[in-house]
């Protein structure tokens, strides 16, 4: 196995009962990403790549194939060991921020460190490193509902990045920013990228795959396509 | 996750809930409440019998005589009425009118030949008397036909021949006129005969003078001691009382000595209301030997209390032997009466129990609907690597910090409540042990009805509980 490589899948199948029917949803998808590359996956809706972008983050299963991610075999792997790989090597970023509406910035930011077991202390030194990054200090103490889509969006990047992940895997960005705040977003993403950091991101948005170093197109559960923008 | 910063979190979350939390912990408010507040009425209670009883020694054994009422309508000699079980009877031309459950019970209202106090040497009337009984089968028991008058004699032979005793009395009630001090109109009081060491074995304390003397019960002087109420009713005050007189069937008695105040007593005389003369003195000028005296014995050891009591019986066997003694044991009555205080207070704990069962039930479905309202908040969580434990236990700490909330404030509200609830007359001890109960009641109530919800919240799908709207 290439010691490059953050992920390697290999004939991943995945399919869902609908009533009587079974709906194949991903059909042997060989998928792989070198460390510090920025990747796309680019597909419209319904070509599974949800699916796929959930099984990358280990919080959903495969019926079949292999997929390891740093080196873990992630189908070996039990739930408790699932949680653990989700909290040390993955950094969510999702359409709808999934921030915890209750929280403020900072303790949206610094959970899953807390969940790591890490003291309090600690954590919020962590999240001051990535929040001065962000341009997010001055909002620490406010609640997601006082800020804009562009700064909930960045809260949830300093989220992701504040636990110092392996990957971080962004589903579909920018789907619920202006086309500014996008744009922000995507410079962030290529900043990231640049300070060596690997990058997964499922949009169906053309114009924004063209932000990522490679795109990979997914239709009907099936990759087909490779290329390097 | 580190515990205290589950609890961080538990803290943040109900902080946002603030209604939600006081509303969901209503049942738990006021099961903690009710808890505190029965303890406070069992303990209350408790205290009531204590205090009831607290004239009465453990080892006190109260010996009487009751005739068997069908011989009773033949009785001689008392222009009383024929008394019943539990009401002092007696000579001297005053009518008696029951006195209640706070007297020596005794009957046996004729007088038959008996020494002046009331030893039987003969026993025509008794005789007499028995054949109406056993004809008309009246009475509790077919041998006590005869009239018995207790005495000093047998309290003295009871002394000598059963072992084991430490202590023994006599004494008597009659209902008398009285008169003097403030009352314009003669008023029925209740006049006790007692010895000198009456109020030693009753626990009676003096708040002036000194009580009875051996002098006084043998020179038959004509003194009293009176009850604390009796003082005040008939003189105003116990100091205006102290050394007065007063008049007990048109006979000045000096007042020797007034008692403190005792409270309501449940056994024995109720030494607030009552005045106490030498007993010989009572014989001498009120009663005659028309009494039915009860003689009390004290069994040195408690523990020896049936031992006692076969002798007592043995003793009194030998000088009647055909008579039936009640025999009243002090300790069993006060047993009896916190049994059944325990038994009430058991039942109001069961009725707080089922108000917390349906707290808890409360509690439960409110962590179900907050289960289905932060399902995303789960998946969010379980996301960025929040664990199976770590959900169960903020969940569970959630129901657990709302069922001691509102422990604490049902616990409080009881503290609130009581003043009440002692206004009408509802003796209540507050203690901290109840408060305590009640914490652990509130607790153990939300850690077993939020275990449910807390454990479907940790078990959800990341993915699924993401996807959730």
């Amino acid at each position: 196995m290439d010691t490059e490589q953050i992920i390697s899948m290999q004939n991943i199948c995945k399919s869902y009962k609908m009533g009587q029917e079974e709906l194949k949803v991903l059909k042997n998808v060989d998928f792989s990403v070198n460390k510090g590359e920025f990747t796309a996956i680019l597909g419209p809706s319904g070509s599974g790549k949800s699916t796929l972008m959930n099984i990358i983050g280990c919080m959903d299963t495969f019926d079949s194939g292999s997929y390891s991610l740093n080196g873990i075999p992630i189908q070996q792997s039990k739930e408790r060991e699932l949680t653990k790989i989700r909290n040390h090597e993955i950094g969510f970023i999702f359409q709808n921020y999934h921030l915890i509406p209750t929280y403020t910035v900072m303790q949206n930011i610094i959970m899953p460190l807390l969940m790591r077991g890490e003291n309090r202390k600690s954590a919020e030194k962590q999240c001051y490193e990535v929040v001065e990054m962000l341009g997010l200090s001055e909002r620490l103490h406010h609640k997601p509902s006082e800020l804009s889509g562009g700064q909930r969006q960045r809260v949830a990047i300093a989220r992701a990045l504040c636990s110092k992940p392996s990957l971080l895997l962004a589903d579909e960005p920018t789907g619920a920013l202006d086309q500014n705040s996008g744009t922000e977003v995507l410079r962030l993403f290529t900043k990231l990228h640049e300070m060596g950091n690997t990058i997964v991101m499922i949009t169906h948005d053309l114009n924004v795959a063209k932000w990522a170093q490679r795109t990979v197109h997914i239709v009907d559960g099936e990759v087909f396509e490779n290329i390097v923008n | 996750m580190r515990f205290s910063e589950i609890l961080h979190l538990v803290k943040l979350n109900l902080i946002q809930n603030k209604f939600k939390v006081l509303l969901t912990s209503i049942g738990v408010v006021v099961g903690a409440a009710t808890i505190v507040i029965v303890i406070a009425i069992g303990r209350g209670g408790k205290a009531d019998v204590a205090d009831q009883f607290r004239n009465l020694n453990a080892g006190a054994l109260d010996i009487s005589y009751e005739q068997a009422q069908g011989t009773k309508g033949f009785s001689f000699g008392t222009s009383g009425s024929p008394t019943g079980a539990g009401m002092p009877s007696f000579s001297g031309g005053n009518f008696t009118p029951p006195s209640g459950g706070d007297m020596p019970s005794f009957s046996g209202s004729s007088r038959s030949s008996k020494d002046e106090s009331g030893r039987s040497s003969g026993g025509f009337f008794s005789g007499f008397s028995g054949m109406f009984s056993g004809l008309f089968g009246g009475g509790k028991d077919s041998k006590n036909t005869e009239n018995i008058t207790l005495s000093t004699e047998d309290m003295d032979d009871l002394t000598a021949f059963v072992p084991g005793l430490s202590d023994s009395t006599i004494s008597y009630t009659t209902k008398q006129n009285i008169y003097g001090g403030n009352i314009e109109e003669t008023e029925s009081y209740t006049v006790a005969g007692t010895l000198s060491n009456y109020a030693e074995l009753s626990n009676l304390s003096m708040l002036f003078g000194d009580y009875l003397s051996d002098a006084d019960i043998e020179n038959k002087t004509k003194v009293c001691v009176l009850g604390y109420n009796a003082a005040k009713q008939i003189f105003g005050s116990a100091e205006d009382a102290y050394d007065s007189l007063v008049y007990i069937d048109d006979r000045p008695y000096t007042v020797g000595g007034i008692l403190a105040e005792q409270g309501t007593v449940e056994s024995g005389i109720s030494a607030d209301e009552a005045i106490f003369i030498p007993y010989a003195t009572g014989i001498k000028y009120l009663t005659g030997s028309d009494i039915s005296p009860t003689i009390t014995v004290i069994a040195a050891d408690v523990n020896n209390i049936d031992t006692v009591i076969e002798n007592v019986k043995t003793v009194l066997a030998s000088s009647y032997p055909n008579a039936e003694f009640t025999i009243s044991d002090a300790g069993s009555k006060m047993e009896a009466a916190n049994k059944s205080n325990r038994t009430l207070t058991l039942m109001l704990i069961a009725m707080a129990s089922i108000v917390f069962i349906i707290g808890g039930i409360g509690i439960m479905n409110v962590l179900f609907v907050s289960v289905k309202e932060r399902t995303q908040e789960i998946g969010i969580l379980k996301a960025i690597g929040g664990s199976r434990k770590d959900i169960l236990l903020e969940f569970m700490m959630e129901a657990c910090c709302i069922s001691l909330i509102g422990g604490l404030i049902g616990v409080a509200t009881s503290f609130v409540i009581s003043p009440v609830l002692s206004s009408l007359s509802i003796r209540m001890e507050m203690s901290a042990a109840g408060a305590l109960l009640a914490l652990g009641f509130s607790l153990v109530t939300g850690t077993v009805f939020g275990f449910y919800p807390a454990w479907k919240a940790s078990k959800l799908v990341p993915v699924e509980a993401l996807s959730s709207e």
